[in-house]
């Protein structure tokens, strides 16, 4: 019988540094107290407030990076922790990417925070891979220079970075210029499904990010369980490749909110 | 002949498992998975009458013990709940138990009769919940007076729907308890919830770790509480008990058995061992009976009532 994960445990670590990319995105930088792979997430917790699920975006030289943006109460009141303060950091819950072959890495919006650990990662073991970005805005594509470095492509609604459009004719136009064999996608749910599409049409593999409703974090209160196959995304997500994906019927529609509800 | 069928106030269970409420219980599709996992029925999430969003996080955290959680009774509401429990049913064989909550026995009444028109295989009645106390006042489970009005609220609108009364650990005395529950009509008993109210503290910030700062403790640390509770209700009345607390591993399912439990809910349990502990416990349970030359669990249930030498 295996017993408790300590990192499940509440723990609080002091924040060591914020690095701030605008007044709505930020990066908190932690002590790494414990190992996480690319696509895992940990839980966040400000006391007296709430605690909410954030992926990691970075391992490196001992610490442990967060990338937040100013959407709701919580990342809000995120926006205004400073150097020292204590938060909780929970984790690392549910499963992250799954490194293999020739990868095409494609990021929407905050979807891009992830993507930053996995491509140091895919870097670190030398695999073959590609970059492909987008957003609304330039200040929305934080680390734009470090994905530079490694040849990443982008896409701006307003073409201030990158090319004009969205970042999916960027995937499909590197997915016909080279081989991929799978495709790592994080981003707002309709950019996802349209990438499971395109690796439907090319017969390859994809794994990309699910968000859905989180409270316990550790597969036990039910409240991010998928429709269909019941796949628990906090536990057994939130990366999931395309046979799960299968199994998904509510992938790209309404889902949870915090009652259980589905909401259109 | 199945060893590990066993019947409960008139039902048929392929296995003595039941999913305990308030785990992977809030969509058809989780409680699905359950049931393909080997449970021999399932029990939804606490319903209430209208939504309710609970506590905020962090409202479930592991501890060494097992689980300390405050989830705040989370539901989408009766009417969104009845859709679940009828894509469960059209998709699903494996009975069907739903928890029901309310804050008055007047509305766990006109709650059960919206639930009992969809025919569930049992209603359990949630009067036991330790982590709404600041908005509901002490449990039910806590006063025998106050339980018998909501057992009896919920048996004249449950019509042919047994129905089964979730008991607290805590209070004066369970033998007293189980006899008013059995007076005002319950079909069975469920002992116990959790086990509290609790606290955790954050030494990091000296802060309650739990936003609801108390919680209902559960997993193996309650085990033993369970079993002396499931031990006291069946010297006391001859109802069908799930007994639920704590339960990890077949021989924690043998120890509520032989306490005297009809059924085993298993809950927190999933936490370490995923969906597959109730297969793995199962196979533990068959094992058991194989092994010790039992044809089926009814030979061992409440084998330690015996008194004298073994």
């Amino acid at each position: 019988m295996n017993l408790v994960l300590p990192s499940h445990a509440m723990r609080t670590l002091p924040i060591q540094q914020v690095a701030t990319h605008s007044a709505e995105l930020k990066s908190f930088l932690f002590e790494q107290t414990f190992e996480a792979e690319p696509g895992q997430f940990v839980m966040l917790w400000i006391p007296g407030l709430d605690e909410k699920p954030f992926s990691v975006s970075d391992v490196r030289d001992g610490r442990i990076e967060i990338t937040a943006k100013a959407v709701g109460p919580f990342s809000r009141a995120l926006m205004e922790c400073r150097p020292g303060e204590r938060l909780g950091v929970r984790g690392p819950f549910g499963r992250g990417f799954r490194p293999r072959g020739r990868g095409l890495v494609v990021g929407g919006g905050m979807g891009i925070a992830p993507l930053r650990y996995l491509v140091h990662r895919l870097e670190r073991d030398r695999a073959s891979f590609r970059v492909a970005l987008g957003a609304h805005t330039a200040p929305e594509l934080m680390y734009a220079v470090d994905f530079a470095r490694v040849g990443a492509h982008f896409a701006t609604d307003d073409g201030s970075v990158g090319e004009k459009g969205v970042v999916l004719n960027l995937a499909e136009r590197l997915c016909a210029d080279q081989p991929v064999d799978v495709i790592y996608g994080c981003g707002p749910e309709p950019m996802l499904v349209a990438l499971q599409q395109l690796a439907d049409r090319l017969r390859i593999d994809c794994q990309l990010s699910l968000e859905r409703y989180m409270k316990c974090g550790i597969g036990v209160c039910g409240s991010c369980c998928v429709d269909g196959s019941g796949i628990c995304i906090c536990r057994e997500g939130p990366v999931l490749d395309k046979a799960e994906l299968d199994r998904v019927p509510d992938f790209g529609r309404p889902h949870r909110d915090a009652t259980g509800q589905r909401r259109s | 002949m199945n060893p590990l069928a066993v019947q409960i106030a008139g039902l048929a269970l392929e296995s003595p498992l039941v999913l305990a409420s308030g785990v992977l219980g809030t969509t058809a599709s989780s409680l699905r998975r359950v049931a393909q996992a080997g449970a021999g029925a399932v029990t939804t999430k606490s319903c209430s009458l209208a939504a309710r969003p609970g506590h905020p996080a962090p409202c479930v955290l592991p501890w060494p013990g097992g689980l300390i959680n405050a989830v705040g009774l989370s539901n989408p509401g009766v009417e969104a709940e009845l859709e679940e429990l009828a894509e469960y049913r059209r998709t699903c064989a494996t009975p069907l138990f739903v928890s029901i909550f309310a804050g008055s026995a007047d509305e766990f009444g006109r709650l059960a009769r919206r639930v009992a028109a969809a025919k569930p295989d049992l209603i359990e009645v949630n009067v036991s919940c330790p982590n709404v106390e600041s908005e509901f006042g002490a449990p039910f489970a806590a006063d025998p007076e106050a339980c018998g009005r909501v057992t009896h609220a919920v048996k004249e609108n449950a019509g042919a729907v047994p129905v089964s009364i979730k008991l607290s650990a805590q209070c004066a005395s369970l033998a007293r308890m189980a006899v008013v529950c059995r007076q005002n009509g319950a079909d069975a008993l469920t002992a116990i919830n959790t086990v509290g109210p609790g606290m955790w503290i954050d030494v990091g910030t000296g802060r309650p770790a739990l936003s609801n700062r108390v919680g209902g403790v559960s997993g193996p640390a309650i085990l033993p509480i369970a079993v002396r509770a499931v031990y006291e209700i069946r010297k006391a009345v001859d109802l069908p008990i799930i007994g639920t607390g704590g339960v990890s591993c077949a021989e924690d399912a043998l120890q509520l058995i032989m306490a005297g439990a009809d059924a085993v809910g298993v809950g927190s349990g999933v936490y370490a061992g995923g969906v597959e502990l109730f297969g793995e416990i199962n196979r533990g349970l068959a094992a058991f009976l194989k092994e010790r030359g039992f044809a089926s669990l009814a030979q061992v249930k409440g084998l330690a009532h015996r008194e004298g030498r073994p």
